[in-house]
């Protein structure tokens, strides 16, 4: 028997060694397909899921133990910049960015692994969302609006790919997003009338698969944009794995404050546009804004969510739009269901047959200047929203603003093309009932406009921060504020997953990373 | 008529359903501005400002000239670094001030008040501080004189709010609305203070900005008049009054009389808080357009 019992290990070790080593390689690379499902130990996408929900069924931290977060580890950039990221963790190794960098660090130890620095460049460095992780590389963009596929193993470049020109005044600040063998990604730019590009790369080979055009290049024969450009798609869409659609919110039209330019409703900027990942074709658009003549792009995060609606069962998609106004659309189509404010706004004359809110023509901006709400920086921003199915809530970093919008003949019909000033702005946390689009409560944080995004969890907690650098733990159901900490401008996007058993909440906190959790049991 | 005066304990009130102003507070951006306001005004440059974007730019005052190279490396670098708030011509952005029409430029030798702003920023108002090297920072300096002399030769900028575009008010329709629906009089009165002649001392953008929330509009458009006034009484009994510095739901920072920065945690004291600006603010909601215009037509007769 012992004889026996030897001859058998000897034979198991070597498969034991064998399998362990193919679970490793695999378990560094991360399949595109988990991102369907993706594990509480990770945060694999910058929404975390397709959904956009910024939601986690995780359940340690409660109501009744969230006083007792305590910090587990804090990472420091050593940036000037503030972290306007999400992080996205894979296989214990958490990645953050500024614009221009990216690190890598052990989730565990908090250890710096590796550092990939973008060779110096003359394009606006403004913010950088996130990366993307396919199999065993990591995807980011650039302010020169390059798109760079790392090594995850060393950061070392794999591919360097030029998304747009940033001498045209392309520059790039978004998280890609991974859709099978698809790598889509966006630019930015808003200074110029430059056409809006969102694009698809095989992360394999770098090759191009599609490009789609919000606004077309000027000149396009049978142009329907009216003589816009722009709607930048800056921020990273969601995906319906079902329907095989891709949602994405586009930006404003360029020029941006001068209207007579671009006569008629301008699409597809200001608008949601459902897009086939396959192909670039789009399925259907809709306009949050039409003809917008004053910055609020509908770049916001589009949230999709299934359940009840009046009684049916709906595939819906919630956005709040910088332009101060709750939309919940049905997604198979595209066809308005709730179009109502959370925000001060004073600028629509009627909301349409079709759900859209139609612009005042004595809100635009003109000579003697109007008196608008919201203000330039809008209702909301790409700060992530964050939806608690349990209560249905979408809680938003909301904006009460007022501006002062001017337009004269003057001003031209390139880039910004008018002028525009700030008067004041009040900023809160508010939780929106997601059928009625109905206020529940709203939590104020203060004077200006928040920073950070929400991220809701299923114990009923809401995470986010105020204008005053605290981060923030709330009861999603009534608002209650239950835990703070004071660590500096809390960033967009706080994530949480679980690692060796132990939930952990990450938050930026100007340019250092914070992870909390609940002290560890002895 | 809403009460200005609002007494809270521990955390601010939220009502269900409801979407409510809280009590007034006043951000630690906008009163370091004021503090630095108030030391330009003690140099002399505060009063009488008008609008940055009103006025001509103010002139250099030591001509200075750079190699076209360095410029050209200064605006690639001003595009990447300043240019989104400052906008790529350094006429202003989205949320950075004209620079073309700065003071500090106009007075700057090559890079003698420029560079410390540039590597120190302005935390206070969001400008972070800059690491980069002396080459870059001279070849921005190099730049932003560029552009302000191009400017200066072209007439002024292309953002440009002229006081000839605000004339479309009825300053009489302004004055009842001043002294009626507005209720501007129930707080400001003509025959005390120096009110009576604020068309003297603004125009244009800078005289709109003080018209809808003094302190807004940038440092052209004069200081905010008066900081909320804040009383905190402790458990103990003790009431110290100050100007406000910053109030959250957690902490409550003031100056007390005799200049001490005093500071507690909200939820161990009373606070009242005494905001003169809280009018301004609900205003907003309520103008019109043309109120707007005819009591800026009304303030213009001010003088």
């Amino acid at each position: 028997m012992p004889t026996r019992d030897y001859r058998l290990r000897r034979h198991a070790l070597p498969v034991i060694i064998a399998v362990t080593l193919v679970a490793a390689a695999a378990a560094q690379s991360v399949d595109p397909a988990l991102l369907l499902k993706p594990p509480v130990d990770s945060w694999l996408t910058y929404h975390g899921d397709y959904t956009g929900q910024r939601h986690s069924k995780l359940s340690a931290i409660t109501p009744e133990n969230v006083h007792q977060l305590t910090l587990a580890w804090a990472f420091q950039t050593g940036q000037n910049q503030s972290l306007k990221m999400s992080p996205v963790l894979a296989n214990g190794v958490i990645y953050l960015t500024t614009p221009d960098n990216v690190w890598a660090i052990d989730a565990r130890t908090a250890r710096q692994l590796w550092r990939y620095t973008h060779p110096q460049n003359d394009a606006f460095h403004i913010g950088q969302r996130g990366v993307a992780v396919y199999k065993d590389m990591v995807y980011f963009t650039t302010p020169d609006a390059h798109l760079v596929g790392l090594d995850a193993r060393d950061g070392k470049v794999r591919h360097d790919i030029v998304i747009a020109d940033a001498k045209r005044g392309f520059w790039s600040t978004n998280a890609p997003l991974v859709i099978r063998n698809h790598m889509i990604v966006g630019v930015a730019g808003d200074f110029d009338n430059l056409p809006g590009i969102l694009k698809s790369y095989d992360p394999d080979t770098g090759k191009l698969q599609w490009t789609f055009y919000s606004t077309p290049p000027p000149g396009t024969p049978g142009s329907i944009s009216g003589g816009a450009t722009g709607g930048q798609m800056w921020m990273t869409g969601t995906y319906d794995p079902e329907l095989n659609l891709l949602y994405v919110g586009t930006g404003n039209p360029t020029p941006v404050l001068n209207g007579e330019a671009r006569p008629g409703d301008n699409p597809w900027t200001c608008s949601i546009v459902a897009i086939n990942p396959d192909t670039g074709k789009l399925a259907w658009g809709f306009q949050a804004s039409p003809h917008d003549t004053h910055d609020w792009d509908a770049a916001e995060v589009p949230v999709l969510v299934d359940g009840d609606f009046n009684g049916t069962p709906r595939k819906m998609l919630l956005q709040a739009s910088r332009n101060g106004y709750y939309f919940v659309l049905d997604r198979t189509n595209g066809k308005a269901l709730v179009t109502k404010p959370f925000a001060a706004v004073n600028w629509a004359k009627e909301i349409d047959k079709d759900g859209r809110p139609i612009p005042n023509p004595d809100k635009e901006p003109k000579r003697d200047g109007r008196l608008v709400a919201p203000n330039e920086a809008g209702a909301t921003n790409y700060r992530s929203p964050g939806f608690d199915p349990a209560t249905g809530l979408l809680v938003v970093s909301a904006v009460d603003a007022w501006g002062i919008y001017f337009f004269k003949k003057e001003h031209g019909a390139y880039g910004w093309a008018g002028a525009n000033s700030s008067v004041y702005s009040r900023a809160a946390l508010r939780a929106i009932d997601y059928k009625t689009g109905e206020i529940k409560w709203s939590h104020d944080i203060g004077e200006g406009a928040g920073a950070a995004g929400v991220l809701t969890t299923a114990t009923g907690l809401t995470f986010s921060g105020d204008n005053n650098n605290n981060a923030l733990a709330l009861r999603t159901s009534d608002g209650t504020t239950l835990w703070h900490s004071t660590i500096g401008r809390v960033g967009n996007g706080p994530i949480t997953y679980e690692l060796d058993g132990r939930q952990y909440v990450l938050f930026g906190g100007g340019s250092t990373l914070y992870a909390f959790a609940l002290p560890e049991k002895r | 008529m809403t009460s200005r005066k609002k007494w809270v304990w521990g955390i601010f009130p939220m009502r269900a359903g409801r979407i409510v102003p809280t009590p007034v507070l006043v951000s630690a951006a906008a009163i370091a501005f004021i503090c630095a306001l108030a030391s330009a005004v003690a140099q002399g440059q505060g009063r009488g400002a008008a609008s940055p974007a009103s006025k001509p730019p103010p002139a250099t005052l030591t001509p200075q000239s750079y190699p076209p190279e360095q410029i050209q490396a200064g605006q690639a670098r001003f595009g990447s670094e300043c240019g989104f708030c400052h906008g790529r011509d350094a006429g202003g952005g989205e949320s950075g001030p004209d620079l073309i029409r700065s003071a500090l430029v106009a007075q700057d030798v090559r890079g003698d008040k420029i560079a410390p702003v540039i590597r120190q920023g302005r935390p206070d108002k969001g400008m972070p501080g800059s690491n980069l090297s002396d080459s870059d920072i001279a070849a921005i300096v190099a730049f932003i004189h560029d552009a302000k002399t191009k400017a200066e030769s072209e007439g002024g900028g292309r953002r440009t709010v002229d006081v000839a575009d605000l004339q479309t008010g009825n300053a009489e329709a302004g004055k009842a609305y001043f002294n009626g629906a507005g209720g501007c009089a129930k707080c400001h009165s003509l025959t005390s203070g120096d009110f009576a002649k604020i068309g003297a001392r603004y125009e244009g953008l800078a005289l709109l900005h003080r018209l809808l929330y003094p302190g807004s509009g940038g440092r052209g458009s004069g200081p905010a008049p008066a900081r909320p006034t804040a009383t905190v009484t402790t458990r103990d009994g003790q009431v110290v009054t100050g100007k406000l510095v910053q109030l959250d739901e957690f902490t409550i920072l003031l100056t007390d009389a005799n200049g001490w920065s005093r500071s507690w945690p909200v939820k161990q004291v009373r606070i009242s808080v005494d905001n003169p600006l809280q009018a301004h603010v609900d205003q907003l909601a309520k103008y019109t357009d043309k109120d707007m215009h005819d009591v800026f037509a009304y303030l213009q007769t001010l003088r």
